[in-house]
């Protein structure tokens, strides 16, 4: 029976290296999606350019679960790994965005200020 | 056009052959992906990402280096697209990163100068406040002395009226005294003070001067005309050398109790102004009078 075992196992391990030998990549489709997850909250979807890289990341991330059904496991990581650095991109450029709004609307009040006081108290 | 047609046919056979030799070289041309991995590096360079986003650009020269690695172990595979697409936007982020943290900057500069405007414009408008406050303050301080001023004036006035009044009270008793538009006049009998035709005094007119004398300093006074007045009997021109002398003896001893002989003028009018009929006998001795006419201080 344990020598059944042993030979069964050995063939699952060798069709496995045979296939390419990449283990699944689980953490990947998580750390993706938890980017996009981010990306949303951090208001990607308002910006124009950033909801453009987090649909690219959302469909990356469809693609690589698709590629992960069919076993293609290492091309599967490759893919999520760019959905990963997408959802980055997306969240930094909704950052990059709200920061320069802020710095434009504390300018415009500076100018407000000067102006209403220029002529003095 | 047989020149142009010629010059495109040189440059696609020169083409074809520089691919060919390179080819034959081994040597393969970068995917796009990892053109625009490098471009894109550069451009976060530029960016200032070294300064402002050290820690994405590091992410991003990793990234490329992998990249680049992978070109050259692998030439143009999947597996080295994938990795400078994900290189090219680590990149990005990096410059994004680089340029919201300028933009955070510029805010904090800008926050930091609306701090300093409120701060003097607050300044400013104290100081002004401040200045308004004292000039309030120093024109309630002058109206307050000019309502002193008044009240202590009124209160000399007072003073002075009452001490008028007093002094008019005291006269009252000894000679008639009344106020008139010429001022306060002290009318003394003739017969008190002089014999019939005569100017000096009687001994009883004396004691009735010393009393006039203290009542009028004690009033105080600017000018007093001391006016010798008669009857009708007699010539007038007897009558007034009459009254003049008259007038001069009550002026004289009215000087010797301290009166200012700078102060004090006498005058003849002899019959000029009755104050009575002269027909009766208690007509001319009205008539016959001594008036000191008071101008009061």
């Amino acid at each position: 029976m344990t020598k059944v075992l042993v030979l069964g196992m050995s063939a699952v391990v060798s069709l496995a290296v045979a296939c390419g030998g990449a283990a699944v990549p689980h953490d990947k489709v998580t750390a993706a999606e938890a980017e996009m997850r981010a990306a949303e909250v951090g208001g990607a979807s308002d910006v124009q350019q950033a909801a453009l890289h987090l649909k690219l990341a959302q469909d990356q991330i469809v693609k690589g679960k698709a590629l992960i059904q069919e076993g293609e496991n290492e091309e599967a990581a490759l893919v999520l790994d760019c959905a990963q650095t997408d959802a980055q991109y997306a969240l930094a450029l909704a950052k990059e965005e709200t920061a320069k709004k802020e710095a434009e609307a504390a300018a415009k009040e500076v100018a407000e200020l000067k102006r209403k006081t220029a002529k003095g108290p | 056009m047989k020149a142009v047609m010629l010059r495109k046919r040189n440059w696609l056979v020169g083409s074809v052959v520089l691919l060919g030799v390179l080819s034959g070289c081994g040597v393969t041309l970068p995917p796009k992906e990892l053109v625009s991995a490098r471009r894109a590096f550069k451009e976060a360079q530029e960016a200032r990402a070294a300064e402002l986003s050290p820690v994405q650009l590091e992410e991003a020269r990793q990234a490329l280096a992998r990249a680049e690695v992978s070109f050259e172990d692998e030439g143009d595979a999947s597996v080295t697209r994938y990795t400078a697409y994900q290189a090219e936007r680590r990149a990005l982020s990096a410059r994004s990163a680089a340029s919201a943290e300028a933009a955070k900057q510029a805010r904090a500069k800008s926050e930091q100068e609306l701090r300093n405007l409120q701060a003097g414009y607050q300044e400013a408008t104290e100081t002004k406040l401040a200045k308004t406050r004292a000039q309030l303050e120093k024109e309630a301080a002058e109206k307050a002395k000019t309502k002193e001023q008044l009240e202590a004036e009124r209160k000399a006035r007072l003073a002075a009226e009452s001490k008028l009044s007093a002094a008019l009270a005291s006269l009252e008793q000894i000679a008639k005294v009344k106020e008139e538009a010429r001022g306060v006049v002290i009318t003394l009998s003739g017969s008190v003070l002089f014999a019939t035709g005569k100017w000096e005094l009687l001994a009883m007119a004396q004691n009735r001067l010393d009393d006039v004398a203290k009542a009028l300093k004690d009033q105080g006074y600017k000018h007093i005309v001391v006016e010798g007045h008669t009857d009708s009997r007699g010539s007038e021109q007897a009558n007034l050398d009459l009254s003049k002398r008259r007038a001069e003896a009550v002026r004289s001893y009215l000087v010797g109790r301290g009166i200012d002989a700078n102060k004090i003028e006498a005058k003849g009018i002899g019959e000029a102004r009755a104050v009575a009929d002269n027909a009766s006998a208690d007509g001319r001795a009205n008539n016959r009078r001594v008036e000191l006419v008071v101008t009061p201080e």
